[in-house]
Order: C-alpha cells, then structure tokens, then sequence
C-alpha cells in the first residue's frame, strides 16, 4: 500500500535524524516550541510527491533549470537515472518495474535526502557565482564593512523568509523564521560569526532542512 | 506452447495448492474434518447478495469473509455454513450453493461472529472484518470543536479543503505546485463555487500537459502492467535486438481512449490504432487504413479492422501473451486482469461454466484442482483461439487450430470460437469485448485505476459512497458517459481527495 511507503519514509528518515544526534538540527528546536497541536486527520491520505514531482517543484522554486538541478557524480540526472525506483518512479521497458514500489526502500530517505542537498548546495553555489541572480543567498549578510559579529537580523529574518516562499511556496510563521535564525550558531559550531563561508552553510542547511521536511516532500 | 504449458501447471498448482494448504494446517492427529469444500462461485455471489458493500468494490470479495484457510472456515463462515440449506447433503453442488447462501447471508446478518458489538451486517457495509474483533468500523467525522479548530488552520482536515485540493491537482496532473503567485490569488477568492471552478480550470489545464498525456507520462505509466512492455522485442522507434511488436501502438491506444472527450470502452472496442503527431503538446490521431498497411513489416497489424478489438487484439499484446499457443489462456487472463480487474490466479472472477474445461489441448485442465479455475478461464480464453500470436504472424486464421493438431492433438480443432464470459455467452472476440467493456467491472477497474493513483490506495470503507457514485457515473449516459477527463472533474471533488 502507498502507505506503508509514506510510514517506511517517515520512519526511516525519524531513525536517520536519530542517528545523526551531532548534526545541527533545526528541527529539534522547532519541535520544541511548536503551537499546540492542530487537529489530526482521521483518515489521512498523504503522498509521496516522487522524485520527478519532488524535483519540479525545486526547479521551478529555486529557479534552476529541471535538467541541471541535480546530477549525481556530476552527470546523471538524480531522478531519471540516479534514484528513480526508490523515489517513486517506474521503468516499465527495461526494468519491468510497472508500478511505483507500494513500501519505501532502505535507501529512498537516503536518496530523497541527498537528492534536497545537492539542490540546496547547487542553489547556493550559483547565488555566490552569479551575486546580481541570487535567489536565496542575498548579499548584505554582514552590514556595512563586514564589521557585525552575526549577519544582521534583518538579513537573516529575509532569507529565512526567502526560503520558506522559495521551497515551500508560502510564508512562514514567526516561530518558523526563529528557529531558522537561532539555527545560525549551531552551524557557526566554533568559527567565526561573521565568515561568508558560515553564513553560506547557515542559507544551505537551512534550505536543505526544509527541503526535507514533511511539507515539501507529501502532499 | 511453453509458455501456457508453464502458466497452466501454476494455475493447477495454485488451485490444488488451497485445499493442500488446508490440509497441511491440520493437526496431525486430529480426526479428518468432514469433507468441507471452499466454493469458487461465493466470493461473487456474496457481492451479488451485499453490492454496495466495501468488500465488493471490485466485484467480488475475498475467501477471507468466510474461511482463515480455505475450506476451513472463520466463526462468520461457520454461521454462515449453519444457515445453509441445513438438511441437504454435503457437499453441495455449485447450482444448490447459489440457490441456498441469500438466503443464509441473511439469516445472519443480525448475528455478531466476532462478538465485538458490531452486528454482520454492520461490518459488511462499512468493509470491516465479520470474524476479527479488533476489526471495528469507525467514525470519520470530526467533533464540533475541531471542525471549527481546523477551519482556521493551514489545512481543513475536517472537510473538502479547496486549497488544499487545487496544489494536489497541480502536483498530480501537471507534476507541480502551482505558483506562489497563483497559490496566493487562490486564497484569496472567497465565493466556494469560484473556488471550485478554478481547480477545474486547472484540472482542464494540467489534462492536456505533458506530464499527463505525454511519452512516460501519468497516462502512460498507468497502462505499464497492461501491456508489459519489453524493450528487446520492441520494433518501430527505438527497436530492441528481437523486435517482434510495436507497443507504442498499445500505449498511444490507451492515452487516446483515456483522453479528451474520448469513449475508454475504445480500450476493448477500437478498431482503429492511434499515432502521435506531436509530443509538446501532445497530439493523437487516428491512423488510416492506408498508412496502416504501408507500415514497414514489423509494425504493421495483421488483424483486420473487423477482427479488431481495441487493447486485446494488438500484434503486441499477442506477440507477449498469445506468442505460440493454441488456446490462449494466458492472452484471456491477462485481458480479464488488466480491463475487469479479475486475476483468475488469485481465484477472482470465476463465473464456472457447466461441462468445462474439455481439454480440447490435452493440458490436463480437467483435473478437479486444475478445473476450480479452468471452468471459467478456459471458455473465457476460446474467443482468442482465432487470432495468431508470434506463430502466424499475429493474423487472425478462422481455422487456425488446426495449425496446432500435430502438437496438441486432433482434438484441439474442435475448440470453438465462441465461449462465456461474466456468465454471459458470446459468439466471437467481438462480442467478448462488447460485454466486458460494458460490465460493471469494467467501469469499476477503470474509476479504481484513477482511484488508486489520485487517492493513493484502493477505496476505502467510508470512500463507498463516493466511489459506486464515479464508477457508476461513469457508466451512464447521462452523467458521464465513459469520459474519463468528465469522471476526473468530479473525482478531484470528492472528499475522499480534497480532505486531507
């Protein structure tokens, strides 16, 4: 059942984010201070978007092109020749794989998850390459003279912003944007304040987490 | 000849392997049960008894309402077995079986096999277990302060959420979100009936993208399992090394009867093949006769227009199924799979027909555990005994089995073309065709096939209502008249795919 692909998903990416207790997570603290709970379902019906869906929607999001927006090993395409069984897709002609798989593979919460990276590394790379088309790597991080301890938080609180129009298409909450701006020092983890390089990883962790949440992944 | 030899030895021993497995779950010293027989005609007469119950939104139920391992029985079975025709000899035949379990069903209905508090009855309408507590049918209706809660949320899952329906539309027929831009003005609209106008606009919109209709697309994809494609026998564009047939003539069929204001019976009723003229946007047309016979020779399609019959009578789809034999059984099953939704090696469908199977290819299909199945497979399978697979050149030969005397016998010439299908005797392929495109399983395979990928699992319980009503609209004249794009219009509407 396409459920149990959306349980297999969940629970292997729960157990993934388990297993990663030393990697900064936003999503720990948003859990944290989240609003009271809203009302469930009774009969949910979520799907996985599939890779292809799940790629459309970043190309068009992040403005990259569908055929550049992730290649593995620099050559094949994520979806169409990387990962498309355990995302989701069929390859009827060759493979004999008719249908999607109805329960998630071991390595699709892996492949999803390397799959939200490279989109997110491969945005950021181009924002800093080509500073006059940034979409979410904006310049002005640091104020005038690079002189702030911390990128300013206006800047901070417009990229975060930027991310969550971006990736997920609406604007986020208060708290969502907090929590992404509190992520900051847990990425700094020891260098300085006010490196670009940190601020880089900072927009690039971020995009990536929430590229890989819940939202952006079902619908 | 391999291959059915191959598909007939399964069906023999999947057939004979349900009553082994019976016995072999026996205590080794328990005294031998009295003879008890799971009757193949029950999963369909129960869904003749109960059709709008959840169990039967494929036409049949499963062994399961009444046995743990067939024959042996559940506690619903074993009231069940009770109440039937008590006093008649055991074991019944087919003919008193039928006569006798209304009758027996009824009688009840008002019980509790599983003593869980719901009666039979309750449980066979809502599609939970009659023999399993922790079974039970549940309630989905929000309480009054969470529908009001929900309302205000980000998404309404007390009710059809509209904006939640118009991003899934986009994501499932134009494989994306809708812009941000176009999100917003959504949510801006105010007036409900505006808001569903605009998800179907945009399912209009998306109907005809590329994504839905184009080489690889949803539309596509979803025949995979009917045509079974194999790229090393394909010919035409893009050949394999062994190309024996073209099934992008099989895929180009389907999405054309799927599409526009196209009728999907044309599945089993085409008597024309389909070409794509252009790729984005996706263009189909109907080829002519003339450019049909001018094909270069792997690609052509021997049948004639008048022998034709949509899906099932294409060079591939015999190429892969029918290939060398004479009484194409694996050909029939696949049809009776893929267009009604019966797999005859999972015991469904089966309409036994009296004095079947005869054996005409003297495969042994006449043993009782091989004719379980073989009764209704084999007289479903004799209308195809006339069209030629890879051995004849895919033609269609009136007196082709007589091709087959050396190998199979003088006796598989007498096989007739005329046989039963859905307990309703047919005269030719054609006629075969005619029915099953006009059955209601047809018209529940092809809503259940949508079903499956727009909802993302079979109906459900509490989707019963909704579904019989897309499925049977789909049959009607008056309401959508086997137009799947009408069907697609109300299905993205239910509440089943717009609550989330």
């Amino acid at each position: 059942m396409k459920i149990s692909y959306h349980l297999g998903l969940l629970s292997v990416s729960v157990l993934v984010a388990a297993c990663a207790s030393s990697a900064p997570s936003p999503q720990t603290d948003l859990a944290a201070v989240e609003s009271p709970a809203p009302v469930a379902s009774s009969d949910p019906r979520v799907k996985f978007k599939d890779g292809e869906r799940y790629l459309r929607d970043l190309s068009a999001n992040l403005q990259i092109p569908r055929d550049e927006i992730c290649k593995e090993l620099s050559q094949y395409d994520c979806m169409t020749d990387a990962f498309r069984i355990v995302l989701g897709g069929v390859e009827a002609p060759n493979l004999l794989v008719n249908d999607p798989i109805e329960s998630a593979a071991l390595t699709s919460p892996i492949a999803l998850d390397r799959v939200a990276l490279h989109v997110c590394t491969n945005r950021v790379k181009l924002d800093q390459e080509k500073p006059e088309q940034a979409v979410l790597f904006q310049a002005g991080a640091f104020g005038k003279k690079d002189k702030a301890k911390k990128p300013d938080p206006a800047w901070m609180h417009q990229t975060a912003d930027t991310i969550y129009g971006s990736v997920l298409m609406r604007t986020p909450s208060e708290q969502e944007v907090q929590n992404l701006v509190s992520f900051y020092d847990q990425v700094r983890d020891g260098r300085a304040a006010n490196s670009k390089e940190v601020a880089a990883d900072w927009v690039t962790l971020s995009c990536f987490a929430v590229a890989s949440s819940l939202e952006a992944v079902f619908y | 000849m391999k291959r059915n030899k191959t598909n007939t030895g399964m069906l023999a021993a999947l057939c004979g392997g349900v009553a082994a497995l019976g016995i072999a779950l026996l205590a080794p010293n328990a005294p031998l049960a009295p003879p008890a027989n799971a009757k193949p005609p029950a999963p369909m007469a129960f869904c003749h008894a109960y059709p709008d119950a959840k169990a039967c939104s494929s036409g049949f139920t499963d062994c399961a309402t009444c046995h743990t391992t067939p024959p042996a029985r559940n506690a619903f079975g074993l009231q069940v077995e009770a109440n039937l025709a008590p006093g008649l000899p055991r074991p019944l035949s087919d003919e008193a079986f039928l006569k006798y379990l209304p009758e027996a069903l009824k009688a009840v209905e008002d019980l509790d096999a599983d003593t869980d508090g719901f009666s039979n009855i309750v449980e066979i309408m809502a599609g939970t277990q009659t023999a399993d507590a922790t079974s039970v049918p549940r309630m989905l209706a929000c309480a009054p302060e969470d529908k009001a809660r929900a309302a205000g949320a980000l998404w309404n899952v007390c009710e059809y959420d509209p904006a939640y329906a118009y991003r899934k539309v986009h994501l499932d027929f134009c494989g994306q979100s809708p812009s941000r831009s176009n999100m917003d003005a959504f949510l801006k609209v105010e007036d409900q009936n505006e808001k569903l106008n605009r998800i179907g606009q945009a399912l209009d919109q998306c109907l005809n993208s590329t994504y839905w209709l184009g080489k690889d697309g949803v539309v596509w994809n979803m025949a995979n399992a009917k045509i079974r494609p194999a790229h090393a026998v394909k010919s035409g564009d893009n050949p394999g090394p062994v190309p024996l047939g073209d099934y992008d003539d099989d895929y180009n069929l389907f999405t054309w009867a799927n599409s526009d204001d196209n009728d999907v019976r044309d599945l089993l009723l085409a008597q024309y093949f389909v070409k794509r003229t252009s790729s984005d946007p996706v263009r189909l047309e109907q080829v002519s006769e003339t450019e049909l016979a001018a094909r270069p020779r792997g690609t052509k399609q021997p049948v004639p227009e008048e022998k034709r019959a949509g899906m099932i009578t294409t060079r591939w789809f015999a190429a892969v199924h029918t290939m060398f034999t004479a009484i194409p059984r694996t050909t029939a099953a696949q049809a009776y799979r893929s267009y009604l939704g019966y797999d005859i090696a999972k015991m469904e469908g089966l309409h036994s027909v009296s004095n079947e199977p005869v054996d005409y290819d003297a495969k042994g299909v006449n043993a009782p555990a091989c004719a379980v199945c073989h009764a209704t497979l084999d007289p479903l399978s004799y209308p195809f005994t006339r069209y030629n697979g890879i051995s004849g050149n895919y033609t269609y030969n009136d007196k082709r089995l007589l091709d087959y005397v050396r190998v199979d016998g003088a006796h598989v010439a007498d096989a007739p073309a005329s046989g039963m299908i859905l307990g309703q005797p047919v005269s030719d392929l054609r006629e075969w065709a005619e029915v099953a495109a006009n059955s209601d399983a047809f018209a529940m395979k092809v809503t259940g096939d949508y079903w499956k990928l727009l909802i993302g699992r079979d109906p459900d319980v509490n989707d019963q209502p909704e579904f019989n009503r897309l499925w049977r609209g789909l049959k009607s004249e008056t309401t959508y008249n086997y137009r799947v794009e009408r069907m697609l219009h109300d299905l993205v509407l239910t509440n089943a795919y717009g609550r989330p």
